[in-house]
């Protein structure tokens, strides 16, 4: 049947006008003993409505051949991992292929259990600072008041840019989980936070973590943008909790897959305020310039401008001189353009970067930066001696002196004839 | 000498003849000036030498693409990033202007020459006019038959060749032609009293400024000789008008380079020459009372206003420095008087081979024989003591001690001793080889002694010849940039590393790369690599060296944060310990700890480099900052692996073992030269995935510990 269907499928992928930015081919590696793919079927299929080329692979079958690379070039784009059963996923595929492929810009979801967590995606994820609970952990609550799961509401959520809620009211419902501590690295993106009151601990074994430490859904973003998500129960995503959390793991496919969350720039511009390019007149010390940067975001579809406030520009050299926010200007179609208005270069000559470096949790990075540059003021470009007006008096000084010797050289010639004596007597002295 | 043998000729034919040998005699000393300064380029190549001379080089290359004014006006963002430097005002531009000029000449006259082959041979060039110019001073000191020596001399003495051979394109190349020029119109000046002379001293002297930062010692060179002679009571209104007008014109000119600016009113270096043309105001207004009123009460006037003067001028000058509107006086200044203070406050200084004390036998390497004839002119001179001898008296005392203690300045002493020597060695032959027929019977214990003492300085003046030849070949023609050696069977051989390596940081890297090394390489790669540098030779901002001294001496991590603030791309280090080459980084390592010791006493500290007895090692018993810092790792990085595990450092004779070399893991080895004397890492990219470098590879180098390390619960921070 699922032969039947991978077919199908890639068939179908053919004619398929991808949703995510990067590519749409997916692997799912799945363990047929422990998850039966239909129970994730609500999941898939939208998945599938949404133009992913699904590959499915269960470890268990010995013969499948797993492969995520071909030569240095990646077979896939994005790559799930479903809990599996022992201690490796296969032969080829090890924690530091998996850390290989995402740093080669792949997106992996990883999804574990506390039945199972296999060595090579918890290898994977503790190098990225998530450190998932080990096997036989469980997230419990004894302040919940349903004893077969916890409920978190729309508090728990940290991204907004991985999921809004529509509905404040919103509750998702975690059964039987792993719970992640995290690092503090900037590139982690908490998206579900366990409850205050809630603690995760094995049987007679020492607590793992307790309250708001915890996280039950996990992103990451790597330098390269590529991302990685971890959730800790496969029942999140499955259809019998598709009606609490049916949205939440759409967006997170979404987000993960690069659907949703992505900006990009075309660049940037500046100059001096007339437009004048710096090729045309390099800069100089306290000259007036302005800056632009463009965003754009995609939407699932396509691109559009992206519109934020929090965008800031720099000039430094090793210190920022300038910070400034910028304030969108102009846009078109695709790209929204912010600019920071006009302003006055430092009155200090060096090699400057202009830089935009724009980098929220949730977003993908972007940064953009420029090395110009900012001369001293050549030797006729400073103001004349008589527009200085405390120079005046120095400069009358200067042509009253010349004026006086030059009368001095007029008496001194006219009369010395008649006073020879004195003069030569005044030489011998 | 050629001269004297032929006073006794009389004729209408003896002018001609005179005429003939002089030129002839010139043109021999151009010839012998110029030729023996080639053996550089016959033996390498023609090249530009050294350090320095790469960033004449360079300006020279941007002055003759751009106008004068953009030149004028350069500011160069491709050294001392991100600072960068306002070149056309920090420069003397006097050599390359000349450059440039000879170049334009050349292009007018139909013979486009390559700017590269008139910057290598501008040396030679020059110094031929400088022994003409050595010529004119001793004759108005002595006669024209102690000039001529004394022109010989100049064109051949070590001392002068070993700045100005083909290739060292260096400031002094031309300096010291035009410390000749300017003291030879000063001595003709101040004899003569004349306006024409003193104005053309202040124009060379104007020269001179634009040239060389060394113009400071004429500045004050000839305010002492006016100050000595009026001590002696000789003033005269000759001095009056050769000092005064060459004051008044030269210190105009020199605010006319704009390093120089108004340093000749401000600085403390330049305030004798200010304050000697004060007193000879006040000198020429008393000798005018002088001869207006009685002996008796002019005495009493004298004295009373003398101290009156002297007291308002030092006091004005302490407030004036006090309050900020003189500068004090400069380091360099400072460590001419006490040779220990640049080593405890400003080790760059100090840091500069050229500024360390002479040895002793070196007077003799680069003179030879002069150097004891040299005290016997002086004396000579002292026996007949006119104006402009007390010159070369003040002149040859000065720089004695300045030479004793700034190697550099041996430069500016050769000139004096030549002139001495050859005082002394033409007296000596006036005496000895006069055979004149006044004196009739043949004496021959008379004759004899003539002989043997002409016969032994004629031989003496051959030995200095074989010498200086010897010397010049030696010791002064490696371009240094090219290393000479020889292979295992004694063949003569080249090593090229560092062209090797300056042409792979050329055709390999972006070309807005920057480039992280000691400032010595700095001018190097920027005239050869064409990158961006970080600190160079021009150290006006000690802590901007200070940085990359501390980056080399921090462990890895740190280096990376300095070297990432700084943009940097690639660092070069040179390590001479497979080749046994002495001047190499580790060597230096000192200098760059003590330097930026200085800024950041507590993050580096030099004792940490030093083992507990006390020693500079580098093996197995080195300390661990030593074995961690960067410099270390670098250098010594699969050294041991090249021989094996266990690597003997040629240079500090210590034996490296692979457990001494930690690896390297925020820097990749990109590039390493043939004999590995430079080494070039690139900075590796940060972890996308946020990790430290170091625990990248920790990771890589071994999964297994990590897999079981981390299977506990790690310790992290609380997330906040």
């Amino acid at each position: 049947m699922l032969r039947s269907f991978i077919v199908a499928l890639l068939t179908f992928a053919a004619l398929a006008n991808a949703r995510c930015v990067q590519g749409s081919r997916t692997l799912v590696i799945y363990d047929e003993r422990l998850s039966v793919l239909d129970n994730y079927s609500n999941l898939f299929n939208s998945m599938r409505e949404r133009d992913y080329t699904l590959d499915f692979i269960s470890v268990a079958n010995e013969t499948s051949s797993l492969q995520l690379f071909k030569g240095e070039n990646k077979i896939y784009d994005n790559l799930m991992v479903f809990p599996i059963k022992g201690k490796t996923l296969n032969k080829h595929v090890s924690g530091k292929s998996l850390l290989q492929f995402s740093l080669a810009g792949g997106n992996v979801l990883a999804v574990s259990s506390p039945e199972s967590l296999s060595d090579p995606v918890r290898l994977f994820l503790n190098q990225l600072g998530i450190y998932p609970s080990p096997k036989d952990y469980r997230l419990v609550d004894h302040f919940q008041k349903s004893s077969d799961g916890i409920r978190i509401g729309t508090d728990g959520l940290k991204n907004r840019f991985v999921y809004k809620p529509y509905d404040e009211e919103e509750d998702f419902f975690i059964t039987n989980s792993s719970v992640a501590i995290l690092d503090n690295r900037e590139q982690l993106v908490p998206i579900l936070v366990a409850p205050r009151t809630s603690y995760a601990s094995g049987k007679g074994k020492d607590l793992w973590v307790s309250g708001s430490q915890g996280y039950l859904v996990v992103g990451f973003q790597a330098l390269n943008n590529a991302r990685t998500a971890w959730v800790g129960s496969p029942e999140f995503l499955s259809n019998s909790n598709h009606q609490s959390n049916g949205i939440l793991a759409k967006e997170l496919t979404k987000w993960t897959f690069k659907e949703k969350g992505v900006i990009k720039t075309n660049g940037f511009r500046h100059s001096h305020i007339d437009g004048t390019s710096y090729e045309e007149a390099p800069y100089k010390i306290k000259d007036a310039v302005n800056y632009e940067v463009s965003f754009s975001e995609w939407n699932g579809e396509e691109w559009q401008p992206f519109e934020a406030t929090d965008i800031q520009f720099e000039l430094k050299m090793l210190d920022p001189y300038y910070r400034l926010n910028l304030i969108p200007s102009h846009r078109d179609e695709t790209y929204q353009w912010y600019t920071t208005g006009d302003f006055r270069l430092p009155d200090h000559h060096g090699v400057f970067t202009f830089q935009v470096d724009y980098k929220r949790a949730g977003l993908s990075l972007v940064s953009v930066s420029d090395v110009k540059a900012i001369r001293h003021l050549a030797h006729d470009e400073y103001p004349r001696s008589w527009e200085i007006t405390n120079a005046r008096v120095y400069i009358s000084g200067i042509f009253a002196v010349i004026f006086a010797w030059v009368l001095f050289v007029i008496f001194f010639v006219s009369t010395s004839k008649t006073t020879k004596n004195f003069n030569t007597e005044k030489k011998n002295n | 000498m050629s001269v004297h043998k032929n006073d006794g000729v009389r004729g209408v034919i003896l002018p001609w003849v005179q005429t003939l040998l002089t030129v002839t005699i010139f043109v021999a000393m151009f010839g012998a000036a110029i030729s023996s300064r080639l053996f550089s380029v016959i033996r390498f190549e023609s090249i530009i030498h050294e350090f320095d001379p790469w960033f004449n080089f360079r300006a020279t290359k941007y002055l003759v693409s751009h106008s004068f004014l953009e030149f004028l006006n350069w500011f160069d963002d491709r050294t001392w990033y991100p600072l960068g430097r306002v070149t056309g005002g920090t420069l003397y531009p006097g050599l390359m202007t000349t450059s440039g000029a000879v170049w334009h000449l050349f292009r007018k006259i139909g013979l486009p020459i390559d700017i590269r082959n008139i910057c290598v041979m501008f040396a030679p060039a020059f110094s031929g006019v400088t022994a003409w110019a050595t010529y004119q001073f001793t004759k108005e000191i002595k006669d024209s038959s102690a000039g001529l020596l004394a022109g010989a001399f100049m064109a051949i003495v070590p001392g002068y060749i070993s700045r100005s051979v083909a290739g060292s394109y260096d400031n002094e190349a031309i300096a010291i032609t035009l410390l000749m020029v300017t003291f030879m119109f000063w001595i003709k000046a101040q004899k003569r009293g004349s306006i024409l002379y003193a104005a053309l001293t202040a124009l060379f002297y104007f020269y001179m400024v634009s040239a060389w930062g060394g113009y400071v010692f004429i500045t004050n060179l000839i305010p002492l000789h006016i100050f000595i002679l009026i001590l002696m009571g000789r003033y005269n209104s000759k001095l009056y008008a050769a000092y005064t007008t060459w004051y008044a014109i030269g210190t105009l000119a020199s605010m006319q380079i704009p390093f120089v600016g108004f340093l000749p009113i401000r600085s403390n270096d330049h305030m004798a020459a200010l304050g000697v043309f004060g007193l000879i105001q006040i000198v020429a207004f008393g000798n005018f009372i002088k001869s207006q009123v009685p002996s008796e009460k002019f005495k009493i006037v004298m004295v009373v206003s003398l101290l009156v003067i002297l007291g308002v001028g030092v006091a004005g000058l302490f407030t004036l420095t006090y309050m900020g509107f003189i500068a004090p006086w400069t380091g360099r200044f400072y460590s001419l008087w006490d040779t220990n203070y640049a080593k405890i406050h400003i080790p760059i200084i100090a840091s500069v081979s050229e500024h360390q004390p002479v040895a002793w036998p070196a007077f003799f390497f680069d003179t030879h024989f002069l150097i004891w004839l040299f005290p016997a002119g002086v004396f000579l001179l002292f026996l007949e003591l006119k104006d402009e001898h007390v010159f070369v008296i003040a002149y040859s005392v000065l720089c004695s001690y300045f030479a004793g203690v700034m190697i550099r300045l041996m430069l500016t002493l050769t000139p004096v001793i030549c002139v001495a020597a050859a005082v002394t060695l033409s007296k000596l032959f006036d005496i000895y080889l006069n055979f004149s027929k006044d004196e009739k019977k043949l004496d021959y214990s008379s004759l004899l002694s003539r002989l043997v003492v002409s016969g032994s300085f004629i031989y003496y003046l051959y030995l200095f010849v074989f010498h200086s030849t010897w010397v010049t070949r030696i010791a002064y023609s490696s371009p240094s940039v090219v290393l000479p050696s020889t292979t295992s069977d004694g063949r003569p051989a080249l090593i090229d590393d560092f062209r090797e390596a300056y042409y792979w940081l050329r055709m390999n890297t972006d070309e807005d790369a920057k480039v992280a090394a000691w400032w010595d390489y700095g001018y190097q790669i920027g005239g050869m690599a064409d990158r961006t540098t970080l600190v160079d030779n021009n150290t006006w901002n000690n802590t901007h060296i200070a940085i990359v001294g501390k980056a080399m001496s921090s462990p890895e991590w740190k280096s990376y944060q300095i070297f990432k603030q700084h943009d940097v791309d690639y660092v070069l280090v040179i390590f001479g310990g497979v080749l046994g080459f002495s001047g190499d980084d580790i060597n230096k390592f000192l200098w760059m700890i003590r330097i930026s010791e200085g800024i950041w006493p507590d993050e580096i500290k030099e004792r940490d480099f030093f083992t507990s007895s006390n020693e500079y090692r580098v093996d197995s018993r080195a300390t661990k900052t030593m074995k961690e810092s960067l410099l270390y790792k670098m250098s010594y990085k699969d050294f041991p692996a090249l021989f094996k595990g266990q690597g003997q450092d040629k240079v500090r004779g210590q034996a490296i073992s692979a457990a001494d070399v930690e690896p390297l893991d925020y820097f990749e080895e990109v590039f390493t030269s043939e004999n590995w004397l430079v080494r070039i890492y690139q900075l590796r990219d940060e972890d996308p995935e946020g990790r430290d470098l170091h625990d990248v590879g920790l990771f890589e180098r071994n999964t297994k510990s990590a897999r079981k390390r981390n299977s506990k619960k790690p310790s992290l921070e609380m997330r906040v």
